[in-house]
Parts: structure tokens; sequence; C-alpha cells
């Protein structure tokens, strides 16, 4: 029994390593092609390995990062997903609280509609979420608050917008509304677990919600705001419609899931090289934050799933 | 506690609230009313009743849409599951390095739907050049595939990661009293593994079909629906109705059938779950 | 607060590269913007009123146009905005900007079908400054009296030729004056395909990257000798009285190619101007855009290269030239303010006048103040600076020769649809899985099909 199962075991290693290369495998052949000069990258050639003649070192990467704006477009990315995130975390949880200990219809009311905007999908709302932030980044303008309350400013103070949400500063807020139904749901799972005796007894210590919530609450809810941080994080860093059709290009926003695209020539040719190298500059940050933290990333992707 | 909680409600429910409304609520509704309306921008609609709904229903390349993403939703979530099942059985065992291969297959949920998209296509189109076949965008079947293996690719390690957590908690005495009473592991996978892995299965099977409808950046990327509109999903389908034609029907087409589409999704997470979760083992 | 710290390395980082992104909009890649010289002249422009947003199409002139818009800024205070759509996503990308509170004021449509989808949105130019430098009324877009599109470039195709590797074969590009010349040159290479080390033609590219070529390109010239029989510039119905010389062509073209007719499937665009790179092949369809690829640093020289026109056995084969033609009209969008139009018009007037503005748009190397190179057009204006382009001076050698050029036609084509049908349709028959009627039937009976449905 016990030398069959070895070689079941044995067999099942190899089995598993045969498929976690052929897992890691596109991405090499990419950073293999990504070293490659130019016209040496052809559709029929792309598992051939780089060799002297076709060796392009790093003027890819060169090309990447100096003409088509990477840093601009990785900064963008970095922020928008890091301001989503915090706001998401912190609001949600806060909202999921409230829900949880306060039992209205109103607040159960909140939070099945929350449930429902989970199920819907982004092409309901992509004409109308886009226009609406259109209206509201270039219309709720300190300029036009001036002229309601009946005192002029100066052109460019009034062009500042009190709600930026076309862009990267202000999508955020976007994003916590749009993001706001899955967050909601994961803490009120988890909240609802929380024994309620922990927060009266803080509560009658004089605490008040804000912080019987942060100082009581928040620590509690560690593990589920970090699975709900990871979850969020995959979505909003990969996320590619939403800012393409909000942010306002003409200030020059742009996402590395926008860049991508824009190594095609109008003409249909398009330039591999450096194409490879921006998606390797993608890839690579993912992977390096994915090694360095996996064991959370795994445990919050279960508990996600769990409680959903 | 709860009536010196509920005054505090601008402090804990407005502000997610507020931008639920903005991000959510509102484009909602004026979502479904546009629906029925002729419009350019959302300043100037007019009332035009079903006209849009009728013309979604007779729209020969939504059928075909729908027709893709139904076939491609049915595969990929079979595919998909049955992988990451298997997979999750084997990393189960007894074996060295479970670790690092979980971390491997993990990998690329990790990676954008666009970026993967782009990486499949030249990875793809290599090998069917190789083989002297046509490439992805001129042939809808390879696209079809090539749409499957990218999100077998993709999401066999997130389901594979549910389903360790479902198997690790099953009650290890029940897995010993099968072993006692003599069960092949045949018997243990059908009788004792898959029904207490079951809420797993509920999660991983609505997941892949949800993720299968709303399949879009992996679509764009690939094929962009090429050749001829034949590769192109619902979501796809939609996103060319709302900017790829200019002329003001388009835009009421276009939100017409997103509504039908938001209500597929949901009647399928709503019949999905039921159906599920009267299988699953009572606790 | 390990957890804070490094939040705010996050965010602090962000900013940093968002901020260096910035710094070098001037070439920083596609929509970096100029939000700088906006910022610097924001009060100013009260004064003159008027922005400029331009929507390009042409994803590697970005760095050129956003050259261009920083200058006009620094010389007028006008603020002019150039975004560049990516490729294939012009016309989405269109849509979902004219629904925002700030459109384009200036895009561009691709030819008279282009124009019937947008034409609700074209300010009249038949008044405007611009529209009276151009060079010849053919170059004005119009709808009845209107004129509603102007062209900006105009572009030449025919088969480019690696002079080099011909004269190897034993031949010069004089003798190619037909199309039964063309075959037997053809023909011959191919039969010594191995002593000669490469190919006549190089590899098709059906796929997006590059099937315009065949569905498109080589598709004008039999629909170019069909109206010039009948003297008409467009119609409902194509009857096809060309398709046995587009046949002929197009199997010259995939039975004496790199790689055999069922592969050409698997080839892009870029394989096949990889090939002709690397001198693996003698004859590449293309056109004058592509000169900056072909030309250049461990590439081509002007003394390698020509350009000879596409025979296909019709016509005054004697006297014929090369495709010349545009695709590319700027229009005006009639919604925005009028300031923004009078900008737009004003900008307009100065890129195809002033000597900063034609020197970009037609100058090569280092004909930026900045020294990078200019976009290499030749702009259909009067004021257009010589090209450094070496198929566009054929184009105008041939001109002067007293031969006729073939007008662009393809922007007749009913649709994209159309175009993918066919293309579909040249496909199968290269692999072998389809035959030439269905070619046939692409063409005749879906150009009825098509035009009904998009003028129905």
């Amino acid at each position: 029994m016990s030398k069959t199962n070895k070689i079941a075991n044995t067999l099942l290693t190899a089995v598993l390593t045969v498929l976690s290369l052929a897992w890691v495998y596109p991405v090499v052949m990419i950073l293999l092609n990504s070293l490659k000069k130019e016209s040496a990258i052809t559709t029929s050639s792309a598992f051939q390995l780089p060799d002297g003649s076709s060796f392009a070192g790093l003027a890819n990467y060169a090309d990447a990062i100096g003409s088509k704006g990477f840093l601009s477009a990785f900064g963008y990315t970095l922020l928008i997903t890091v301001t989503s995130v915090a706001l998401i975390l912190i609001f949600c949880s806060m909202c999921a609280w409230f829900i949880t200990r306060v039992n209205t219809w109103w607040s159960k009311a909140c939070y099945y509609l929350f449930i429902f905007s989970m199920v819907v999908p982004f092409q309901m709302l992509m004409f109308t979420l886009s226009a609406t932030a259109d209206k509201i980044g270039t219309s709720l303008t300190l300029g036009n608050l001036a002229d309601a309350l009946g005192f002029t400013v100066s052109k460019s103070t009034a062009e500042i917008s009190l709600l930026p949400v076309n862009t990267p500063y202000g999508i955020c807020i976007i994003y916590l509304g749009f993001g706001a139904g899955l967050a909601v749901f994961m803490f009120c799972g988890f909240m609802k677990s929380i024994p309620l005796e922990i927060e009266e007894a803080a509560m009658i210590d004089g605490c008040g919600p804000l912080r019987t919530f942060f100082l009581v609450v928040m620590p509690i809810l560690k593990p589920t705001l970090i699975s709900v941080g990871i979850l969020e994080t995959m979505w909003v860093w990969n996320d590619y419609l939403l800012p393409y059709l909000v942010l306002d290009r003409t200030k020059g926003y742009t996402t590395i899931s926008i860049l991508i695209q824009y190594f095609r020539g109008s003409y249909g040719t398009v330039e591999m090289g450096p194409m490879m190298a921006c998606i390797i500059l993608t890839v690579l940050p993912i992977i390096v934050v994915y090694l360095l933290c996996q064991r959370h990333i795994i445990k919050g992707v279960v508990a996600g799933a769990v409680k959903g | 506690m709860q009536r010196s909680l509920k005054r505090w409600w601008p402090v804990f429910l407005l502000p997610t609230f507020a931008a639920f409304c903005v991000g959510f609520v509102y484009p909602f509704l004026q979502g479904l009313y546009l629906s029925f309306c002729k419009f350019i921008t959302i300043d100037n609609p007019t009332w035009n009743g079903l006209a849009n709904y009728v013309y979604a229903f007779t729209d020969a390349s939504f059928r075909q849409s729908f027709l893709f993403s139904t076939a491609f939703t049915i595969v990929s979530t079979l595919a998909i599951n049955v992988a990451a099942f298997a997979i999750a059985l084997a990393l189960t065992r007894a074996i060295k390095g479970t670790n690092l291969f979980r971390t491997v297959f993990f990998m690329p949920n990790l990676i954008g739907g666009i970026v993967l998209g782009y990486i499949w296509q030249i990875l793809l189109n290599c090998v069917l050049s190789l083989l002297e076949k046509p490439l992805l965008s001129l042939d809808a079947t390879y696209g079809f595939w090539g749409l499957i293996i990218l999100m077998c690719w993709q999401q066999i390690g997130y389901m594979m990661i549910i389903y360790i957590a479902g198997l690790q908690s099953i009650p290890s005495d029940y897995l010993e009293a099968a072993r006692i009473d003599g069960a092949t592991s045949w018997q243990t996978l059908w009788r004792i593994k898959i029904p207490n892995v079951m809420p797993s299965i509920t999660i991983c099977t609505f997941l892949t079909l949800t993720n299968g409808f709303k399949l879009f950046d992996q679509n764009l990327a690939l094929t962009a629906g090429e050749p001829a509109h034949a590769s192109e999903g619902l979501a796809l389908n939609i996103y060319y109705t709302f900017y790829a034609r200019s002329g003001p029907q388009w835009k009421g087409y276009g939100q017409a059938k997103a509504v039908l589409f938001c209500l597929l999704v949901i009647a399928i997470s709503l019949i999905q779950l039921r159906a599920t979760r009267s299988k699953e083992v009572q606790q | 607060m390990k957890k804070m710290l490094a939040l705010l390395l996050a965010l602090t980082m962000a900013f940093a590269l968002v901020a260096c992104g910035g710094n070098n909009s001037s070439n920083t890649g596609n929509n970096s913007g100029n939000n700088t010289a906006n910022d610097q002249t924001g009060d100013d422009s009260t004064a003159a009123g008027g922005e400029v947003y331009y929507l390009n199409f042409k994803p590697e002139q970005d760095a050129q146009w956003q050259e261009l818009a920083q200058l006009y800024t620094e010389e007028t205070g006008v603020p002019v905005t150039v975004v560049t759509a990516a490729s294939g996503e012009y016309e989405t990308y269109l849509m979902s900007e004219m629904g925002k509170s700030n459109p384009p004021t200036l895009f561009q449509v691709n030819g008279p079908v282009g124009l019937a989808n947008w034409k609700d949105y074209c300010y009249d130019l038949s008044d405007s400054a611009v529209y009276g430098e151009l060079t010849s009324d053919e170059y004005a877009l119009k709808d009845g009296d209107a004129v509603l599109g102007i062209a900006y470039v105009i572009e030449s195709y025919g088969i480019i030729v690696n002079k080099t590797l011909l004269a190897e074969a034993g031949y010069s590009v004089e003798d190619i004056q037909s199309f039964e010349d063309l075959k037997k040159v053809a023909e011959d290479i191919t039969a010594r395909k191995d002593e000669l080390g490469f190919a006549a033609f190089t590899s098709a590219g059906m796929d997006g990257s590059s099937d315009w070529r065949f569905k498109t390109h080589l598709a004008n010239l039999p629909i170019y000798f069909e109206y010039q029989d009948k003297g008409i510039s467009s119609t409902d119905a194509i009857e096809g009285t060309y398709l046995d010389n587009y046949k002929a062509i197009w199997d010259l073209y995939i039975n004496n190619s790199t790689c055999s007719p069922t592969e050409l499937a698997g080839k892009t665009g870029d394989d096949s101007k990889n090939e002709f790179l690397s001198g693996e092949a003698v004859f590449f369809q293309n056109g004058s855009w592509e000169y900056a690829n072909l030309v250049g640093e461990g590439k081509y020289t002007d003394e390698d290269l020509a350009m000879i026109p596409i025979y296909i056995g019709a016509g005054d084969e004697a006297n014929q030239g090369l495709c010349t033609g545009t695709e590319n009209y700027w229009c005006v969008n009639n919604s925005a303010s009028e300031e923004n139009i009078q900008a737009t018009l004003d900008f307009l007037y100065w890129c195809v006048t002033s000597e900063t503005g034609t020197q970009a748009m037609g100058g090569g190397e280092g004909a930026m103040p900045s020294g990078e190179p200019g976009m290499s057009f030749v702009i259909p204006f009067k004021s257009a600076i010589e090209s450094p382009n070496l198929f566009v001076k054929q184009d105008a050698e041939m001109l002067a020769a007293g031969k006729t050029p073939v007008s662009w036609n393809f922007t007749t084509m009913p649709s994209e649809e159309w175009k993918n049908g066919v293309g579909s349709a040249l496909t199968a028959y290269a692999a072998g899985t389809g035959d030439w009627d269905g070619v046939v039937s692409a063409f005749v009976d879906g150009w009825a099909s098509e035009y009904a449905l998009a003028n129905g």
C-alpha cells in the first residue's frame, strides 16, 4: 500500500512539475522575446531563444520607459490603486459595522442594494457612469461654486474641480462606489460572527462609536481587512474599462492597461519589442509583491471565497 | 447600543452610500431609463419605447455573441472546475513542494486581463504559425479555444485555492472512519470529499459562470472579436454597439442590450445559487 | 505604524513617478499631453478665447503633434491638447470623447464612408482659410456644397522593390513595366529560389496587422479600373469586371512568396516587414508611410529601394502610376463652442502655412525644432515643403513623366464588414479551404448588401 502510494506521489510530483513549468512558461517566453531586436521578433520564432544576432539587451526596456511614458502610467496606476483600496477598506468596514449592528429597514435595504451591485456587470453602467463622472469632474468646479455664491475667482482657480472623479486623484470615489458591494458583503459576513459583548463593554466604558470602531472592531477585523484589501487591489490594479472611459485623457492620465494598447501603429504594425518589455515591467512588480506576501494573498482569497 | 449608533449614520453609512449612489445607483437607474430612449449624450434622450429591445432581440450579432458567450461559459466552467479540483486533490496529498506548486498556479490571477490577452496572443499565434494554421484573429474556432486556454491558465489557480481550503476543512475523522470501513479512494472521493466541499463547488461554479459571461478584457486583447465579430462575447458586443457605431440609435440599442445582459447575469446567479445550495450537506 | 509607513511610501512613489512622467511630457508617449503648457498660459487664454483639442489618429506621429501643439501654445497662448487614440480604437475613443463635456474640436475621418458616420458633427469648412490653402479641390471631402473634411496627408502605395536583390537575380526596375513583366520576374525568382536564397514576395499577413494591404489597397485596383471604364466615382453595386485581374495578382503574390500559400494565414504584417528587412524577399506591397521603417540605421538606404506601380494587367499599363490618395481628413467639430472652432481653424491654418508647421508636418530627420524627425507627410497645401521620402519623390517623378496615378477608391467601399468579408475569402482561397468564387461573391454580392445596409 505505502509503496504504491509512494510511486503515485512521485508520478504526481512529476506531472505537477511539468504543469507548473507550463504555467510559468508564457511569462518567461515574453521575457526572452523582450530581449530580442525588433526585426528578430516574428510570429513563428517566438519560441526561439535570443542569440548573438538577435539579442538587443535592454534597448526595448529603455524604449518602453523612455518614449512611451511607462513610469507615469505606472505611477497613476499605483496612485489609483492605493487611494481606492484605502478608501474602500476604511469606509466599507464602517458601513458594514453600521449595517450589521443597526437593525432597521433602511440599513437592510442598503445591504441588499450592495449585494445586488455585486452581480451587475459593468457594461450596464459603462456609458452612464462615464458620463456622470465627466459631469461631476468638469462642472463641480470652484468657479461654478463661486458663481453660485456670488463672487468671482481668477480663471485658473475657477478650473479647480471640487470632486475630480475623472482624474487619478479622485477616481477612487468611483471605485469606492462601484467596489462597495463586495467589500460590504464580506465585512458583514465576518462582523456577524463577532460577539456583541466586546463592543458593548467598550461603549459602556464610555467609548463613542467612532473610538469603539477604530480601537475595538478594527483590530478584530484585521484578517478580513487583508483579504478584502487583496481582492480589491487585484481588481483595481488590473481594471481596464473603467479608467479607460472615465479618466480625462486630455490631461495625460493613463494606466498601464491602457498604455499597453499604444504599441500598435495606425497601419497595424506593432512595436513588439517595447510592448513585450512593457508587459514584463508590468508583470514583474506584481510577481515580486506576490512572492513577498503570498501567504496573505492566498489566505485572503480563501477567506473571501468562503465568506462569499 | 443600537440606538446610540443609529444617530451616527452620517459618519458610518453616508460616505460609502454617497459614493455608491454616484458609482452605482444613479448610473444604474439612468441606464435603465435610457434603455428606452434614443440618445447621443445623456443630456438629450428622447423616449423611444421598446424599440431598442426589439432591435436587440432581432440583432444577429447580439444573438451570435450570446451563443459565443454561452458556449464559452459552459466549456470554461467545466474545464476550470474539473482541472482546479483535480489539482487541489493532488496538492492535498502528502507530496513535496505543494507550497511551490500552489504559488505557481495562482500567479496568473494577479496579471490583468489586457496584459494576459497580449501574452497569449503572442504565444498562441506562434504555435498556430508553426502548425501552419491561421492566426487567432482569422479563425473564430481558434479564437474560442484560445480564450478557453487563457481563462483556464488564469483561473485554475484561484479555484484551486478555494478547493484546497474546502478539502482541508473536511474533518479528519470522516476520512479516518472511511478508511477504517475499507472505502476505496474513489469511494472516499465521491462519498466524502465531494459532498463536503459542496460549498466550495458552489462558490467556484458561481465565480466561473459569472466570469465567463462577464468576460471582456481578455476577449478584447486576445481576439477583439475577429474575424467579423465571430469571437465576440456579450460584453464586447455591447461595448462595440455603444462605441464603434455613430448615430443616435446605437447608444439606445447598446443600453438595451446591456439591460438584457444584466438580467441574464442576475438570473444565472439566482438559479445557480439555488440549485447548488440545495445540494449542500447539512452540517 | 509599519503599515502606514508602507502606504505613505507607496503614495510618495506614485506621486514621484507621475511627476517625473509629467516633466518630460514633451517627448513622453502618446498622451502625456501638454498640460504644462496649458497651465502656464491658462490665464492668457481667456483673452484669445478658445482651446484646441485634437484627437490624433496616427500613434507614430504622436510625439510630433505634442511638440507642435506646445510650440503653438508658446507662440500664441492658445492651449492645444493632443490626444492620440490607440490603433484600432479611434472610432470607439472618438465616440466616448464626443459624449463628454469637452469633446475634441478636431478629429479625423477616413473618407466618404467614414464621413457618413460623423457628418452631423462636421463643421462646414468652405469659408475657412485652411480650405483656401488646399492645392486641389480633390483633397476636400464634400457633402453637397459643404466642405466637411480636408485631407492633411497624401500617401502613395505600390510594390516596394529591393533593388539590390533584384539586381542579384539579374533584373532591374526598368524591366518591370507591366503585369506580364512582373509575373515573369517573380516566377523566375521563385524557380531559382534556393539558388538565390530569397523569394519574390514577402508573406501576406492576413490578420488585422496588414490585411488592409490586400482587402483594401489591392482591391482598390479592380475597383479603380471599373470606375474608370464607367466614368463613375462611386457605386451602389460593383460588377467585378476586373476580378480576374485581381485573382491573377493575388495568385502571383501567394504562389511566389517566402512561404507556401497554406502558411500565409499564419503570418502577420510584422513578419512580412521583417522578411523584407532581412532580405528574404524582393517585393513588398506597401506604402510611403513605411519609408521610415525601411530606411535608417542598420536598414536600407535610398539606393536600395524603389516603388513600382501595382500592375494587374488592366488599363494603360505603360502610363500607370502609383496609387496615390488619402484616407486622412481633418474635420472640425461643429458642436464645439464658436471660440473653440475659431481657435481650431487658426491652429490648422498655422500648421499648414507657418514655417514651423510645414517643416514639422513635411520634414524628415531633424525637422522638428527639438531636433527630432518630422512627420514626413506630403501635405496637399500650397506652402508644403519638398518631402525627403523616397517613395513620395518617385510618385512626383512618375507624375512629371506623364503617368496617371491610381486614385484611392477604397474610401468608397461600403463598410468595414465588406472589407472583412473580402479579406476572409482571400485568406480561405490562399489556404485552399475556399475557392475564388467565394472572393467574387464577397466582392460583388457583399458590396450590394453592405451598401444597402449602410445607406438603407
